[in-house]
This record gives C-alpha cells, sequence and structure tokens, in this order.
C-alpha cells in the first residue's frame, strides 16, 4: 500500500480519480446498456473528439493564457497527414492518428517558438495569420490534400461504430493530461508566465520551454483529433478542416465552458454541441451569431463561463451550509 | 574568491548610459548596500546581473561561471536572484502558490518537496497564516515579504534586493532588518540591497557601494562612504537643488 | 516597364486605401490599447451598408460616404458605451476584449448572412467600369476617386491629431491616460470618441472596399490582418508612418503577383504580418509587443 502512495504524485486526489473511473465506465457501457440509434451513437464519437480538442487548446489558451485563433492548422494538418498514410494502407488507423498528430505537434512548434515570445493580443492575431496562410496553402496544394475537393480515405465497415470507444479512451487520456498538466509544477510554471512574464523568468521558469511543450502537446493532441475525425468521415477536405469557423469552434467551446479551467472547456463543447444539434434543426442560419452573443455574455459577465457559474452556486450552497 | 563578480559591465539604452563600466565583488556571507540618487542604474544593474536584459559590454561572473549572457531563469538555477522594486506577485495563485513557483523552479537543490518549502520560507517571513489567501488583499509590507519569501524559496547563494524597505514604516524596517541579517548569517546567502533609506542600509550593510549617474563612485565601508566627498556632493546635490537637472530627470525616466 | 509602372501606381492607389483602413484600428490600439477585433465585422458593415444604399436608394456609393460613416461611427460608439467600457484595463483585459470583439464580430457576420445572404456582392455603378489614362497605364475611375478619399481623410486625420485641442487630448490619453484625468481631460468621453472615429474610418474603408472587391459576410478577416501588419509597421498614431507602411505591403502584395503563383498571393500578407511581428522589435509608444 505504501508502494502504490509513493506512486501517486502528491495532487492527485483519490477521490477525483474515483470519479474520473465511474464516468469513463458509464460512458463506455452506455451504448451496450442504451441501444442507442446509429446517429445518436456517432453524434457522441463526434463529441468525444471535439471534447478532446477543446481540452488540449485550453493547455495553450486557457493555462498559459496565449489564445491561439488558429488550432485549426493542426486539426488540420494531423487530419490530412493521417488521411495520407490510410490511403497507403500500410499501417493499423491508429498509427495514422498518431503520426498525424506528432506532425500537427511539430508544425505547432515550428510556428509557435517563434511566436510565442508575442505577449497577448500580438500572439492571437499572428495565430489568425497563421491559420488562414496555412488554410490557403492547403486548399491550393493539390499534391496532399487534393485541393478544394479533399480526400477520401478507405472505408472500413466496421470502424466507424468503434470509434465510439476509441474516441472515448483519447477523451480520457487528454482529460487526465488535462488534469495532471494544470495540477504539476508544469502547470504552476504556466499560470505564473500568464500572470506576469518577467516576474516568473525572475523566479526560475524556462518560460520558452514551457510555452514550447503545452504548445506542442495542445498541438498534438488536437492533430490526433484531427484524424480520428478523418477516419470518422472517411472523406475530409480543407475548408472544413482548416478553416476558421474551426478554429473559432474550439476558442468557443473553451470559452463557454470555462477557459483555464481543467474541465470546463469539455462543458463548453458539450453545450457547443448540442446547441448545434439543436440549431441546425431549427434555426441554421443563427447559430455563429448566437455563438458571438454568448462569447459576449460570458466575457462581460462570467469570465469562467459555465464553470464559474457552476462555482458561484458551488460557493453559496457551502455558505448556506456553514450558516446553518 | 569572490563570489559574484561583476566585471566592467555597462549598458546603454539607445543613446543613454545607463550602467556605465561599473565593476563589483561580492563575497561569501556579505550584505553589500547599493546607494545613489534615483536614475543612477542601480535597478538596470540588477536587471543585468539577474539576466532580465543583456548587458551592452562586460560580464558578469558566479564562482568564477560566466553567468552573463543566460536568461533569467538559468541565473535562478545558478542561484542568483532578484526581488523587484515595485512588487510584482503572480495574482492569480495563492500566496503559498506564489512561493511553491520559486521552489519549484529555483535552483535544483531547492526542489524537493516545493510545498513544505513554501510553508517554511512563509513561516520565516511570517506570513504562515496567509498561506492561502491571493496576493491582493495584501498589504505593501506583506507583499514585500511575499516577494522576499518567493525569492528565497528558489534556493539562492546571492539575493538582490530592490528596495525592500520603501514604503514600509520604521518598525516593520527593523523587522525586514533583522530579517536580512539572518539570511545572511544563518543561511550564509549573501545579498546586494539597493536602498534609499540611509540609516537601514548602513546598519546592515558590511560594505557600501555607490552608483551616480550609472558610473560607481565610491565603495567602502558604510562609515568611510558617507564621509566621502562625492557621494555628499551626490546627495547634497540632489536635495538642495529646487529643479532636477534634466539629465538626471531623463535617466530616471528612461531607465527601467 | 509599363507593366512594372502600371503595378506600381497600382499599389498606390491601393496605398491610401489600406492607410485608411489601418489607420482605424491603429488609433484604437494606440487610444486604448484594445486590439478591435471586430474591425473587421465593422468593415463588412460598411461595404453592406454602401451596397445598400445604392441597391435600394440609389445613392452614388461615394455620395453615401458620410452616412455610412456616421452609422460607422454610432456603432463603434454603442459598442464601447455597451460592452468595451465594462472591461478592466490593461493587461488582464487584453484577452478578454479580444474575445468581446471576437463576439460581436461573428453577431455582425451572421446578421449580414440572415439579411443579405451569402452571396458575393459588389457596389457597381456605371462607371465602375470605365478606366483613365495617366502615364500611360490605365487605371480605373474607382481606384482613383478611392485613392482621392482616402487621401483627403488621411490628411484631415492628420491635421486633426496635430492641429485641434480634440487630437492633442486624443494622443495625451494615449500617451498616459492616468495623468490626464488628473489634468481634468475627460478620458472616457476621449476612449469613446476614438473608439467612434476607429470605426467610422473602419465603416468608410469598407464602404471603398466594397467599391473595387466583391465581398460577402466573411470579409473583413484578410483586412484586419493587413490592419495589423501596417499598423505594427508604421508605428501607432504617425499617419506618414501608416501611410508608408500601407505602401509597403502594396506594393509587396502587388508585386508578389509577379512571382508568386496566383493562389499564393492571399497568403502573402498572413506571412508578412507572422514575420513582421517575429522580427519588428517591440516598443510601439513603449508599449511592449514582446513579452
Amino acid at each position: 500500500m505504501s508502494a502504490l502512495r509513493r506512486l501517486r504524485p502528491d495532487w492527485l486526489s483519490p477521490s477525483a480519480a474515483a470519479a474520473f473511473l465511474v464516468t469513463i465506465g458509464l460512458l463506455h457501457a452506455l451504448p451496450h446498456v442504451f441501444q442507442l440509434s446509429p446517429y445518436d451513437h456517432n453524434q457522441i464519437t463526434l463529441a468525444f473528439i471535439f471534447l478532446a480538442a477543446a481540452l488540449a487548446w485550453n493547455w495553450i489558451g486557457g493555462f498559459a493564457g496565449q489564445v491561439s485563433f488558429g488550432h485549426a492548422a493542426m486539426f488540420g494538418v494531423g487530419g490530412f497527414v493521417a488521411a495520407r498514410i490510410a490511403q497507403a494502407q500500410l499501417v493499423p488507423f491508429w498509427l495514422t492518428w498518431l503520426v498525424g498528430g506528432v506532425a500537427a505537434g511539430a508544425y505547432g512548434l515550428a510556428w509557435g517558438h517563434p511566436t510565442l515570445r508575442l505577449r497577448g493580443p500580438y500572439f492571437s492575431i499572428a495565430t489568425i495569420g497563421v491559420g488562414e496562410a496555412t488554410r490557403l496553402v492547403a486548399t491550393y496544394w493539390q499534391g496532399f490534400t487534393g485541393g478544394a475537393s479533399g480526400l477520401a480515405l478507405p472505408i472500413d465497415a466496421g470502424l466507424k461504430h468503434a470509434l465510439y470507444w476509441y474516441a472515448l479512451y483519447f477523451l480520457a487520456l487528454v482529460a487526465i493530461g488535462s488534469y495532471a498538466i494544470r495540477n504539476s509544477r508544469v502547470g504552476l510554471g504556466l499560470m505564473s508566465i500568464k500572470s506576469d512574464v518577467e516576474a516568473a523568468a525572475d523566479v526560475g521558469v524556462p518560460v520558452v520551454f514551457s510555452q514550447d511543450l503545452v504548445l506542442f502537446l495542445s498541438s498534438a493532441v488536437v492533430g490526433v483529433a484531427g484524424g480520428i475525425y478523418a477516419s470518422y468521415f472517411s472523406f475530409i477536405e480543407p475548408t472544413d478542416m482548416f478553416g476558421f469557423d474551426r478554429s473559432i469552434s474550439f476558442v468557443l467551446m473553451a470559452v463557454i465552458g470555462g477557459v483555464g479551467t481543467v474541465f470546463g472547456p469539455a462543458l463548453g463543447a458539450v453545450v457547443f454541441v448540442l446547441l448545434r444539434l439543436y440549431l441546425i434543426a431549427t434555426y441554421p442560419h443563427l447559430y455563429l451569431g448566437l455563438y458571438g452573443a454568448l462569447l459576449v455574455l460570458v466575457v462581460l459577465f462570467e469570465p469562467l463561463g459555465i464553470s464559474g457559474l457552476i462555482f458561484r452556486v458551488a460557493r453559496r450552497l457551502r455558505a448556506q451550509r456553514s450558516a446553518t | 574568491m569572490s563570489l559574484l563578480r561583476v566585471d566592467d559591465v555597462s549598458k546603454s539604452f539607445g543613446g543613454l548610459r545607463a550602467v556605465d563600466h561599473v565593476s563589483l565583488e561580492l563575497v561569501e556571507r556579505e550584505i553589500l548596500g547599493m546607494i545613489g540618487p534615483n536614475g543612477a542604474g542601480k535597478t538596470t544593474l540588477f536587471s543585468v546581473i539577474a539576466g532580465s536584459i543583456p548587458a551592452s559590454s562586460g560580464s558578469v561572473f558566479l564562482r568564477e561561471r560566466r553567468i552573463s549572457g543566460l536568461p533569467a531563469n538559468r541565473v535562478v538555477a545558478a542561484g542568483v536572484v532578484r526581488t523587484h522594486q515595485i512588487v510584482r506577485p503572480f495574482t492569480n495563485l495563492t500566496v503559498l502558490e506564489n512561493v511553491m513557483v520559486g521552489a519549484m523552479f529555483g535552483s535544483p537543490e531547492s526542489r524537493g518537496n516545493p510545498r513544505r518549502r513554501a510553508h517554511e520560507e512563509l513561516s520565516f517571513v511570517g506570513l504562515a497564516d496567509r498561506a492561502e489567501h491571493p496576493p491582493l488583499g495584501l498589504t505593501l509590507v506583506a507583499r514585500k515579504r511575499l516577494e522576499l519569501a518567493r525569492a528565497l524559496a528558489t534556493g539562492p547563494r546571492v539575493l538582490l534586493l530592490d528596495e525592500v524597505m520603501a514604503g514600509v514604516n520604521p518598525a516593520e524596517g527593523i523587522e525586514m532588518t533583522k530579517l536580512i541579517r539572518i539570511i545572511r548569517d544563518q543561511r550564509g546567502i549573501s545579498i546586494i540591497m539597493i536602498e534609499h533609506i540611509l540609516a537601514a542600509v548602513m546598519s546592515v550593510s558590511d560594505r557600501v557601494v555607490v552608483l551616480d549617474y550609472g558610473k560607481k563612485i565610491a565603495q567602502g565601508k558604510p562609515a568611510e562612504v558617507v564621509r566621502d566627498p562625492k557621494v555628499i556632493s551626490a546627495y547634497l546635490g540632489e536635495q538642495s537643488a529646487a529643479a532636477k537637472s534634466p539629465q538626471r530627470a531623463r535617466r530616471e525616466e528612461e531607465a527601467p | 516597364m509599363a507593366r512594372g509602372l502600371e503595378l506600381l501606381l497600382s499599389a498606390i492607389l491601393l496605398a491610401g486605401l489600406y492607410a485608411t483602413m489601418a489607420y482605424g484600428l491603429g488609433l484604437i490600439f494606440g487610444v486604448l490599447r484594445i486590439v478591435n477585433l471586430n474591425h473587421g465585422g465593422t468593415i463588412m458593415a460598411g461595404a453592406y451598408l454602401g451596397w445598400w444604399f445604392h441597391e435600394h436608394a440609389k445613392i452614388d456609393p461615394y455620395l453615401s460616404l458620410p452616412m455610412v460613416a456616421a452609422f460607422s461611427f454610432g456603432v463603434g460608439v454603442i459598442i464601447y458605451r455597451g460592452l468595451v467600457r465594462h472591461l478592466p484595463r490593461g493587461a488582464a483585459g487584453g484577452a478578454q476584449s479580444l474575445l468581446l470583439l471576437f463576439g460581436v464580430w461573428l453577431v455582425l457576420r451572421n446578421a449580414a448572412y440572415f439579411w443579405f445572404t451569402g452571396n458575393e456582392q459588389v457596389i457597381r455603378t456605371e462607371y465602375s467600369t470605365t478606366a483613365v489614362v495617366i502615364l500611360g497605364s490605365a487605371l480605373s475611375v474607382n481606384r482613383l476617386i478611392v485613392f482621392a478619399i482616402a487621401a483627403l481623410l488621411l490628411v484631415g486625420l492628420h491635421l486633426l491629431l496635430t492641429r485641434t485641442y480634440f487630437g492633442k487630448a486624443v494622443r495625451a490619453v494615449a500617451q498616459n491616460a492616468d495623468s490626464c484625468t488628473l489634468a481634468g481631460v475627460h478620458v472616457e468621453g476621449i476612449y469613446t470618441l476614438t473608439f467612434g472615429i476607429g470605426s467610422a474610418l473602419a465603416g468608410i474603408a469598407g464602404l471603398l472596399l466594397g467599391t473595387l472587391f466583391t465581398f460577402n459576410p466573411s470579409f473583413g478577416g484578410a483586412e484586419l490582418l493587413k490592419s495589423f501588419v501596417i499598423v505594427v509597421l508604421g508605428g501607432l498614431g504617425s499617419v506618414p508612418g501608416t501611410a508608408i507602411a500601407a505602401l509597403i505591403l502594396a506594393m509587396v502584395e502587388v508585386f508578389a503577383i509577379l512571382v508568386l503563383p496566383a493562389y499564393l498571393t492571399g497568403a502573402v500578407g498572413f506571412v508578412l504580418l507572422v514575420l513582421v511581428l517575429i522580427f519588428r522589435p517591440g516598443g510601439l509608444f513603449g508599449h511592449r509587443v514582446l513579452g
């Protein structure tokens, strides 16, 4: 028992670990227990992919405070690299995702290393530039992305159904990663960088390395998400993968859910997906404006989005309980 | 052997020479006071030593190992840490977490069990009861102590204190002086302190160095320096003149 | 050679428009230290407004300029008073203002989709296709008018900022808002007016762009980035600096067509932006670009 205690890092709380395992177990069993329709089953699979991407975006956007409006670039790189390798049909599909992820991570590091020196709005605007430039190059690079008409992947009949569990465990890993980063030494360093980058360096925080590391990880995870997305649809094209709307979606999910919190972005992703499903059915033309309005409301009234609301309620309950 | 050696360091910002060929030495277990009128280049020199800004020329050595040219965080890892004239706590972290950052990222020897080390440093400066509070609620002197605790948590051999007494009342100043002496005596850390409150500097320093217009104009024991005519005119010149000389005013404005 | 001259003139004409467009962003950033991520949205709104006046009231776009300017000014004031004003100033507000204004941009985009559909539009008048021959090059009348208007605006701006009390107040607030409060300058008022003027310039730029190029509701993103390149390159607040930077960008764009395949010229602006941010050292009015 003491050996186990030594293995457990001091920031990992047993109750959190237990809650997490239970949740994953429930989600794993969900399709078996509830006889989901193929449509619902697939929608949840997609949701897992987006939850993971939003959590990863938050590592650089929320923990480090460097808001990226260009993460679609890595989503696309991961997706197209995975798709290309899948077309060659040499390796198992999950390996294509891994390679896509590494490629995306490397790409993120390549443009990120010089631009992470920039603070705040300057970095964010640079990411818009990177995202759009990547999209343009990708759209016209016929050889790699198939140009505007996109790429088709070899269709694997049973895969789409099984993707539910692959995506779930990918999400689980990313969630663990989120928790680990936030509560570990790296996370504390990032928070200090976010607060005052010079003072952080003045007490020994390796600013360049920390930011590079977290951008690499964030990019790689978003790249893997792109790869799974590609396997899911068996067809991808540049405008969808690299588009500004794609980049925006990550920002929206994280901010609405709670930018900078550990699991907030996952909540935001759930809301985002549900809203989109609802709006596509009833008001297809309004979803962009609705997200914009939500963004404005979050910034003005509750900077931590849904997580912030939950914290407020929790505080109020705790205050009431201690008052009685 | 000197612990810290500043060798002919200069720093210019455009046309303004903030630090002008300054050399000084710090030995083990020494408190070196650094005084001089505003705009003399003291904080700039600290920034150069700490690695926040590069020197225009000259070098800095720690135990004869070159540290000039290293980025700020590597200088901290080597064992030199500075505090800031205007305190800069991490406002999104608690008091304890602030100090933990120092403990986690300081010199390698300091990194075992950062939480415990942070608690120890907070107790040392007298902030143990504020550990879970955010820094914003603290008084100025408490924030200065927090900054000191955070710096100490990095496990330094050399501590650069920048006007750590500014804005605190005399009683708090005496407490602070006691702490500084303990840091030297019990922990063997050498200190360079920039200070305007001459009484404090003189009482606690082993030696004093005086800067004016970026140049070192005097150094020696406190009693000697205070009587040095060059030093007196540098200070009296500031006190008696109704309007500052334009040069000095420009220096204060431009040198960070 | 003639082709080179033609391209050069083309670049100069374009530069006038770019300078006006960029100045709106630069003014807001210089005074309020806020990046107006809705800059593209206001540009787009100006284009659509001019289009609407032309389509439904048959008003010549260049004549509708005052109305578009007034409307854009109003929108800017509303955005500032209603939303931006409530944000904390300084570094803490930075990311928040980005997200807030970005949200506003999304709303405007959606409104445009809703009212005008996603189709490409352009403001086409009877004389749109007419060209005038200057120095052996055929230049479209539109571009000349746009340049003339832009030049007038820039001169006017320069005079406003350097010769009037208001201009002095704006420059003072940009340097040190707290001291201005102490000196009795109504800082909030200056902020409001500056945001309004910056938006008005964006709206005007949108109107002018709409007479030269096609646009749709997603219009404005590239213009935002180009404005940013010009602002960073040319320095905040300086009209001559902005003009020169605009000229540089316009020339890079125009001459890139000679060396790059067509599809990459669009990416030129973006690449230039990233390069400018990386290599231009920090220090615009003392505001640090780098960490």
